[in-house]
């Protein structure tokens, strides 16, 4: 029988912590959805998503119930849209969106994500496609996401996509410039994109996958700032000294907890489903809500100024110890299994922002020990497509150098300049538009163009 | 003179009694020598104390059958148990546990400012619904706040939401935040160890 104090810790977790489980993401192999005419592979692919992600919501909101924790987004994957698209034109990969947006409603999922390429090494003509109907896709669908995988540690980097990319992401934006840009945070560039991530906007089903499977994406920042502050509280009044190390293996126990939650609750929600699990990843993924930060965890930590000195040592523990947490706590860990830091859905980033205590470059170096990268930034409108295009290419850099998953969610908000404010809404929060340094100097190293080759570390045989 | 034959096969005779006074060291090695003293085997124990009060509920199996009171007498004498309280019944044992299938666990906490009636306004709505209470903790958490936390099981035949819904309201009327959650969510989040 289960002790009371065991009953206690849960419960405090639950209640006064606000754990839920933030994604339960059903990936979905559509390959067997390709024909040769437009509206038989749309017809396929609204039937296939339909008999296997029509009841996702009510066994989410069923399975929550049961266990008194919320499931707070529902979402859809998809196997790459450029296999689809392979032989169709852009007029093609509209449609094939909209009846992606349109099941995607049917379903109730928050989104569904997946239309996407894999152009690390070359750009095929179903890519081409993807890419070139990106701009209209995100801007007049409004469940849609987008990921572009445009380098990996094998292939190196493909400075060609990120050219194309540092164009189609100034379009996207420029599209959807009634919403300041928005569409541009459905869009989401990779290095070491993996097979099985839940987050949006980036999830999308590998191509090493089952036909279909159920990720999770654990609960968010809160339940591990809470159990700090918790400990740093009792530290004080019992005027015990604690060392960063302690404040490790606290973070590590949160983690160990809220793991076991998602796995529970998504070999469930697999099991009533009859799909295969698939994977329970760590990342911690804060939303605009206060008590929900990142940032706030690196306030915790004793840096009083996001961005100040000590942020990359503060933000590499918790990571760490996150992943140590988890992995003791379920055997099948994987997605992108990081602390996330998207600026605008961080409130306390956000204002770190606003202060200029952070900037690109700090956040930048953030990244290269955590996870995923320039994640909703913000950024002039009139940015040069180059500047973009190498700014990606330094986040690819890390991630390639450094066997990583990294990536870039950037946002050239349509006729705004550093220091505006620009509120999106809802999860994807506000925030102001970043400072971006040097423009106009790195063009000729984008024309160069081809790829930059795979770095030594990629021969390990 | 009452008696009830242990299910086993041996011609064993089962009691249960429950022991209740103030905590002090030794109640445990008085009521488990008094036992002995009489070659009475102990088959299953379970103890605490609360608010420095003690009690101990035991099954146990005798050679030859007890009068109940006899029995109880014996125990606080043979132990020594001097301003104990005891009460025994015959009681059919059931070796290594009962092994039929059982209902699923959940648990109920409830957290409010503390006031006459909460026990019995959970336990009453719980008996109404043929909910059987399988544990039960109360205790004040501060000068006025009470927490109750009851491991019930609830059978196939009863709608979750429907407790939990109803529970709340309960809640609601006292004033106190009630939940109703599966028994696996504080197993996969405190033990080390999972069964699948």
């Amino acid at each position: 029988m289960i002790q009371t104090d065991e009953i206690l810790t849960t419960i405090r977790m639950l209640h006064s912590e606000h754990l839920d489980v933030r994604a339960v993401t059903l990936a979905l192999n559509l390959n067997d959805c390709a024909s040769p005419t437009v509206d038989q592979m749309v017809k396929k692919v609204r039937h296939k998503i339909m008999r296997f992600a029509g009841r996702l919501v009510d066994t989410c909101d069923e399975i929550g119930g049961k266990y008194g924790i919320p499931v707070t987004n529902k979402r859809i994957a998809i196997s790459p849209a450029s296999i689809l698209l392979s032989g169709h034109n852009t007029r093609g990969a509209l449609e094939l969106a909209h009846a992606l947006d349109q099941a995607a409603r049917d379903c109730r999922v928050d989104f569904v994500g997946g239309f996407s390429a894999l152009v690390q090494k070359g750009i095929s003509a179903g890519d081409q496609v993807v890419l070139d109907s990106l701009p209209e896709v995100l801007s007049q669908t409004r469940k849609v996401c987008s990921s572009i995988n445009a380098a990996s540690r094998k292939a190196g980097i493909n400075v060609d996509a990120l050219h194309q990319l540092g164009h189609i992401i100034r379009d996207v934006a420029e599209a959807d410039s009634a919403n300041r840009g928005f569409a541009a945070a459905k869009l989401v560039v990779f290095a070491n994109i993996p097979e099985d991530n839940p987050f949006m906007a980036g999830a999308y089903m590998g191509i090493g996958e089952p036909e279909a499977v159920v990720n999770i994406g654990v609960s968010g920042p809160g339940v591990v700032d809470s159990a700090l502050r918790r400990r740093i509280a009792l530290a004080q009044e019992t005027g015990k000294k604690l060392t960063l190390a302690d404040l490790a293996e606290e973070i590590k126990l949160s983690s160990f907890r809220v793991t076991r939650v998602g796995e529970l609750i998504g070999r469930e929600v697999a099991d009533i489903l009859n799909i295969a699990f698939g994977i329970v990843d760590l990342s911690l993924a804060p939303t605009p809500t206060i008590g929900d930060s990142i940032g706030e965890i690196i306030n915790t930590l004793g840096i009083s100024r996001i961005g100040a000195p000590g942020s990359t040592a503060a933000i590499a523990m918790l990571n760490d110890a996150v992943k140590k947490g988890g992995l003791f706590a379920s055997s099948s860990v994987g997605g992108l299994s990081g602390a996330f830091i998207p600026v605008s859905e961080d409130a306390a980033l956000a204002d770190a922002v606003r202060q200029k205590h952070l900037c690109i470059e700090k956040l930048e170096a953030m990244t290269s020990v955590c996870s995923v990268g320039l994640d909703m930034i913000l950024i002039p409108g009139e940015t040069p497509p180059a500047t973009i295009a190498a700014m990606m290419a330094d986040e690819m850099a890390i991630g390639v150098i450094n066997n990583k998953t990294t990536a870039t969610r950037l946002i050239p908000v349509p006729g705004a300049k550093a220091g505006d404010w620009v509120d999106f809404g809802g999860l994807f929060g506000k925030s102001p538009v970043m400072e971006v340094r040097n423009v106009d100097a790195s063009e000729d190293f984008v024309h160069f163009g081809g790829r930059i080759p795979a770095p030594l570390q990629s021969l390990g045989n | 003179m009452s008696t009830q034959k242990t299910e086993d096969s041996t011609e064993r005779f089962g009691y249960v009694f429950n022991l209740l006074s103030d905590d002090r060291p030794g109640i445990v090695a008085g009521v488990s020598s008094a036992i002995n003293s009489i070659g009475g085997n102990i088959e299953a124990c379970s103890q605490t104390v609360l608010n420095r009060y003690f009690t101990i509920i035991m099954t146990v199996t005798l050679d030859y059958p007890w009068d109940c009171k006899e029995l109880g007498e014996k125990i606080l004498t043979e132990g020594r148990l001097k301003g104990c309280q005891i009460s025994v019944r015959p009681a059919v044992i059931y070796p290594g546990g009962r092994v039929e299938n059982r209902p699923d666990t959940f648990v109920i906490t409830a957290f409010g400012r503390d006031r006459n009636g909460i026990v019995s306004a959970f336990s009453r709505y719980l008996a109404e619904k043929d909910v059987n209470i399988i544990d039960l903790y109360g205790n004040r958490t501060g000068k006025e706040e009470f927490l109750l936390i009851s491991q019930v099981e609830v059978d196939a035949r009863h709608d979750i939401q429907n407790l939990q819904l109803d529970l709340e309201g309960i809640g609601n009327e006292l004033g106190f935040t009630v939940k109703l959650q599966h028994n696996n969510i504080f197993v996969a989040t405190n033990r080390l160890r999972l069964e699948r």
